[in-house]
């Protein structure tokens, strides 16, 4: 299933490994080196069976003085040192410098999934869990780095070493290889029945165990239903079902590796006898030495390790390539808002903005707004208020420009919004929303939102003015309190006066308020409604209100229902209709009353 | 070798399974070794000056046999070992399950579902490599290195100690590493953490980073933390590769010494020395060791791995049944439905103040009562006990006059119908799910049941109809019809008493009259219980009992209630208020 509802293409292996592959193209020249090493490491790794031989070989002659046969022994030994210290270098090197650029490539693939994600429209991003987004960017990017770094690397050393060795077989013994060879068809036969068989079984396997996996997620959550309807017994037989069919398959993926891998050294087994059997009557007939078969039968079993490992490899690759599927998804998903070319900078904004029959809607034709029109004066207070779902907080999110409108026209100090750039448009405008956001890291850091190039200074200031300072000053390393666990520990009012400060610090001509609706303690509650006054006299402000203190102080109100505005004025001229402001009243007035009493 | 008390069973199911397997594996040990014998005999034969074709042929021949009973061998055990702790896996994880399903709601309250599924996935994988992997490592390893050793120790005992004793010394040294990785590992894995936390983060607050512009400066932030990740992984990976460098010098090295000393002792001619042929035997012995000693360490992090985990799952598997029949617990098949509840006080287990204080009430079977109050004010908890998901005293909760704690749980479940608050619904098809209380749901009576709770018609809209699947992997439906079909199930079993948590929030009012006409209808004589917030839904009921922060405020009928209840009159006023302000209809006029 596809993350995002546009992207419905399906790619080919083919596709996937060019676009993999582009992105090891910065680094032709090191995996040049790296497949040069290689061909040395292959070659080092050749030399042992061939000295053991020679070693053989040379104990055995009896034509040869002793102290000659000491030389020769020394100086093998003295050349198979060598040759070690040579391999296991150009091996260290070779293995580091693979590990570099895989991981390397790694980091420019999170890094590009990442920005890309972080560019996508609110809507998009909130079309997928979260979950899902951070497994994009961490796990299935980890995926493919072990792909790069072990798979395919081994893929190209085994394929090299299978050649070399095929090379060096036929130099060491014409006759005998050409009977060797014979085995290497039914060996690949065997590779390639192992695959389809494995492939089928992973398949299966996969299937099972997220199927196991799923009905517990589900059951486990939702045992008090299973319980209080007496179901635990059918929820058991369920189960084990589930489960059956998981035990099966990897039984059956048992049944698959135990006969590929003896299968493997069975006809590793008959090239030996192969071997032995041409191999000794070449020794007697001809001046093939009894080393040199020694070091032949050697080559040839190791001839069929490869082979086994390509046959087995072949599942990481597959569950490599569907990471990589799932990454290039979020790669090809186009954001949806996007500034056009000719958007302008905002340089100045005095805070007037105008709503002229504005209508809009999430989703298609169910309308959240039908026909809004309002202006607001650089300098005004307006206050939204009506029941939930009204449309209140959705005009707070087209200012701002989250999502576009269908029909109308939204003005900004006269100018259209789609013509602003977003990014300009959004830095003039405070934005204090419900959910306060709170991240891991110090309280300067929660108000600044890392940026930098504010001051201690500003951040003290800001807190200050709307009161956050009381308790920020409390906390043992006040400003420097790491905030833990979302800022769980904080309560709704004082996330509420973070949040505030937050808006302030970046200085915005027009201010925003999304207002908390949970219950506030009073001692917060004060300090709220004063640094609310305190902002109103600074700035434009349009905030969504629930308190009445709020709705008070504001010099417009416009009461919303069902997507549309029904009464606009003042608080004393909205009394006077008795209409739904009136009641609106009451309820909180009621409220009010109850609290006091 | 797990031998805690939930596992030492499995021993002895499978004991045929293991005794075949681990026999084989200790022949096919024993026997490959001769195959290195052999060759050494043809090879001292051909550097003879009078090769014995005959008795090369023979050798071939038998290292064919040989060849042909190891490839069969190797099969056998792989099924025998590998399968056993596939079988053994299965069972755990159904004894798992099966625990799972008999513990309490205090325990599920507490445990998150992520960290119970660990138990199942990481831990269980743990224990299963230890009767898998765990025991071939064992096995092969000490068996096939004591055997090599033996064989080389007979060839030669000097160059036995030279060879052996560094193989020894490597398989400890190879244990230490394995920590020494665990921990470097530990740290790349935390450096991993990290870079998914600020992700998990930066993606849950988008709005505030977008609102405040903030992309590029996150996007830097992020490759800081990716190129710490970076570093962290090539710090382990060059500790690796140093690692197996190092250890491949020293196989190097050995195998070095064994080719100079054995070439020397070949040259011997007093005949303490080697043939030829037992030198290739010899070095052919090495090599074979070299398995051995990575087995050895393996079996090492396996089974400490295993321990970890086998510990874990005992503690599940101890954890208490606490909701379960007492000793004295009596079946009762045909409740009427009458409740009394005798100065109910309960706090929950975790929790320091109590939820119900001093609540008395009846009702009698048959009747239709609402339960009303605020939030927090104990209508769940008091739902929660009358279904006895959790336990409380002695002589406080009657059912037909039997103590609920001393009724067997079938017998309380049975009578009572739930439609939860959540209205938790399984991935499974509707006429499974509202007919969830029976082995083998009746497609009439499931819809009959959908009839009453108003959802038949959507359900018919839908194209598999009843068969419609519902979840992840199907449809979903809106929070409306899932209150229908969860109510749809609670019907369907027809129960003496049936409770309805807030089972109508989601509906408008006049879904809601529609529901609640029928419930009348087709309850009748039975007793129903609502626990509502919304005034229009208990209205008409025959009493409403008024909660109030855990006491009763008040009990009485609608009309008894606005005559002397000033909480409930004042409730009323709010929610008229609210329906106008929403532009609903008011439901009674001032």
């Amino acid at each position: 299933m596809k993350d995002f509802k546009d992207n419905t293409r399906e790619r080919s292996d083919k596709e996937v490994i060019k676009r993999l592959f582009a992105y090891a193209l910065p680094y032709k020249k090191e995996f040049a080196l790296i497949i040069f090493l290689m061909f040395v490491g292959i070659g080092v790794q050749l030399l042992p069976a061939l000295l053991i031989g020679y070693t053989i070989d040379l104990v055995s002659n009896d034509t040869m003085e002793r102290s000659q046969q000491v030389l020769n022994i020394l100086l093998m030994g003295g050349a198979f040192f060598a040759a070690m210290l040579v391999g296991n270098f150009t091996n260290f090197y070779q293995n580091y410098m693979l590990q570099k650029v895989g991981q390397k490539t790694v980091v420019t693939l999170r890094n590009d999934v990442f920005n890309h994600i972080e560019n996508l429209s609110i809507g998009q991003i909130n079309q997928v869990p979260v979950g899902k987004l951070v497994t994009r960017v961490t796990n299935d990017t980890n995926t493919i780095s072990e792909m790069y770094t072990s798979v395919a690397i081994n893929l190209i050393r085994n394929i090299l070493y299978l050649i070399a060795i095929l090379i060096v077989l036929f130099l060491l013994n014409f006759h005998i290889t050409l009977y060797v060879i014979i085995v290497i068809p039914i060996v690949l036969l065997a590779a390639y029945l192992f695959r389809k068989f494995s492939r089928a079984s992973y398949r299966r396997v996969r299937a099972n165990l997220s199927e196991v996996n799923a009905f517990l997620s589900e059951n486990l959550s939702g045992m008090k239903v299973t319980q209080i309807f007496n179901q635990e017994e059918k929820k058991r037989k369920e189960f084990k079902e589930h489960s059956r069919k998981l035990r099966n398959s990897y039984l059956q993926e048992i049944l698959v590796f135990g006969i590929f891998r003896p299968t493997i050294y069975g006809l590793s087994m008959v090239g030996t006898l192969i071997v032995l059997y041409i191999g000794y009557q070449e020794v007697i007939t001809t001046a093939f030495t009894a080393g040199l078969l020694f070091s032949y039968f050697y080559y040839v079993r190791d001839f069929f390790e490869p082979i086994q490992e390509l046959a087995e490899q072949f599942n990481i690759m597959q569950s490599a390539f569907a990471a990589a599927e799932k990454i290039f998804d979020v790669l090809d998903t186009k954001p949806e808002i996007n500034d056009s070319k000719d958007s302008i900078e905002l340089d100045h904004f005095t805070g007037a903005i105008e709503f002229k029959d504005v209508w809009f809607y999430y989703l298609e034709d169910e309308w959240v707004l039908k026909g809004i029109n309002f202006k607001v004066n650089p300098g005004d207070t307006v206050a939204f208020v009506g029941a939930t779902g009204s449309g209140k907080t959705t005009i707070l999110s087209l200012i701002v420009r989250n999502y576009e409108i269908q029909k109308g026209q939204i003005l900004i100090d006269g100018i259209d919004i789609k013509k602003i750039k977003r990014s300009s448009l959004r830095k003039h405008i405070g934005q204090m929303l419900q959910d306060v956001f709170l991240f891991s890291g110090t309280i300067t850091e929660n108000i600044t939102l890392r940026d930098d190039e504010i001051t201690l200074e500003e951040v003290k200031s800001a807190s200050n003015y709307v009161g956050a300072n009381t308790f920020i000053d409390r906390l043992p390393t006040s400003y420097e309190h790491m905030v833990l666990e979302r800022g769980n520990n904080f309560s709704s009012g004082q996330r509420q006066l973070i949040s505030f400060a937050r808006a302030l610090v970046y200085k915005p001509t027009l201010m925003i308020l999304d207002e908390a609706t949970a219950n506030i303690d009073s001692e917060t509650e004060e300090l709220i409604q004063e640094s609310l006054e305190k902002m109103m006299n600074i700035s434009t402000m349009l905030i969504v209100a629930h308190r009445l203190s709020t709705i008070q102080h504001s010099n417009k109100i416009l009461v919303m229902q069902k997507g549309e505005i029904k009464e606009e004025g003042s608080h004393q001229e909205l009394l006077k209709l008795k209409g739904l402001y009136f009641n609106l009243y009451q309820l909180q007035y009621d409220e009010n009353e109850a609290l006091s009493s | 070798m797990l031998f805690g008390k939930h596992f030492r069973k499995y021993y002895l199911k499978y004991a045929l399974f293991f005794l075949v397997g681990i026999g084989i594996l200790i022949v096919v040990d024993w026997i490959q070794l001769d195959i290195p014998k052999l060759v050494g005999g043809i090879i001292d034969s051909l550097d003879s000056d009078t090769p014995d074709s005959a008795a090369i042929e023979s050798s071939i021949l038998r290292i064919a046999m040989l060849a042909a009973m190891i490839t069969f061998g190797r099969f056998v055990w792989r099924y025998t070992i590998f399968g056993a702790s596939r079988r053994i896996e299965f069972h755990l994880r159904n004894t798992m399950f099966g625990h799972a399903s008999k513990l309490s709601q205090r325990y599920y309250s507490q445990e998150k579902v992520g960290g119970l599924m660990a138990y199942f996935i990481n831990d269980l994988e743990a224990v299963r490599m230890s009767f898998g992997p765990g025991i071939l490592t064992l096995v092969d390893g000490l068996m096939l290195g004591a055997f090599a050793i033996y064989r080389m120790a007979n060839l030669n005992f000097i160059l036995t100690l030279y060879a052996a004793i560094p193989m020894l010394i490597l398989t400890v040294v190879l244990v230490y590493i394995r920590k020494t990785i665990s921990s470097i590992f530990k740290k790349r894995q935390e450096s991993f953490e990290k870079l998914s936390d600020f992700a998990q983060e930066n993606f849950s607050g988008i709005s505030v980073i977008k609102a405040f512009v903030r992309e590029k400066k996150e996007a830097k932030f992020f490759g800081d933390r990716n190129e710490d990740l970076y570093q962290k992984n090539i710090h382990f990976v060059k500790y690796i590769i140093g690692v197996n460098i190092a250890l491949s010098m020293a196989l190097n090295f050995i195998i070095l010494l064994i080719i100079m000393y054995g070439s020397f002792l070949v040259l011997r001619t007093d005949g303490t020395g080697l043939t030829t042929g037992q030198l290739t035997e010899y070095i052919s012995y090495f090599f074979t060791l070299i398995w051995p000693v990575m087995a050895l360490s393996r079996f090492i992090q396996i089974q400490s791995q295993a321990r970890a985990s086998a510990t874990r799952i005992d503690k599940f598997l101890d954890e208490e049944v606490e909701i379960r029949d007492f000793e004295d617990a009596i079946t009762v098949d045909n409740l009427k439905g009458s409740i009394s509840v005798k100065n109910l006080c309960f706090q929950y287990p975790d929790g320091n103040e109590l939820v119900l204080d001093n609540v008395s009430f009846e009702i009698k079977a048959g009747e239709s009562v609402g339960i009303l109050g605020r939030t927090g004010s104990g209508k769940s908890s008091l739902v929660d006990l009358l279904l006895r998901t959790y336990n409380l005293g002695e002589n406080q909760v009657f059912i037909d006059n039997y103590d609920i704690m001393k009724l067997t749980l079938s017998s309380v479940r049975n009578a009572i119908g739930y439609v939860p608050q959540d209205n938790f619904l399984f991935s499974d098809t509707i006429v499974n799910n509202i007919g969830f209380a029976f082995d083998n749901p009746d497609e009439e009576a499931v819809k009959e049941s959908a009839k009453l709770s108003d959802v038949y018609e959507n359900v018919m809209e839908f194209k598999e109809q009843f068969n419609t699947i519902l979840g992840e992997r199907g449809v979903t439906v809106s929070g409306g019809q899932k209150q229908r079909i969860s109510i749809a199930r609670a019907l369907a079993k027809n129960p003496e008493i049936l409770i309805l948590d807030d089972s109508v929030s989601a509906v408008d009012t006049k879904t809601e009259d529609a529901i609640i006409t029928n419930l009348n209808r087709v309850r009748k004589g039975k007793t129903t219980i609502f626990i509502a917030h919304r005034i229009s839904t208990v209205k008409k009921m025959d009493k409403i009992i008024l909660l109030d922060q855990g006491k009763i405020s008040a009990i009485g009928s609608h009309v008894q209630l606005m005559k002397t209840s000033a909480l409930y009159q004042d409730m009323v006023k709010r929610q008229t208020l609210e329906n106008i302000v929403q532009g609903g209809e008011p439901i009674e006029r001032f």
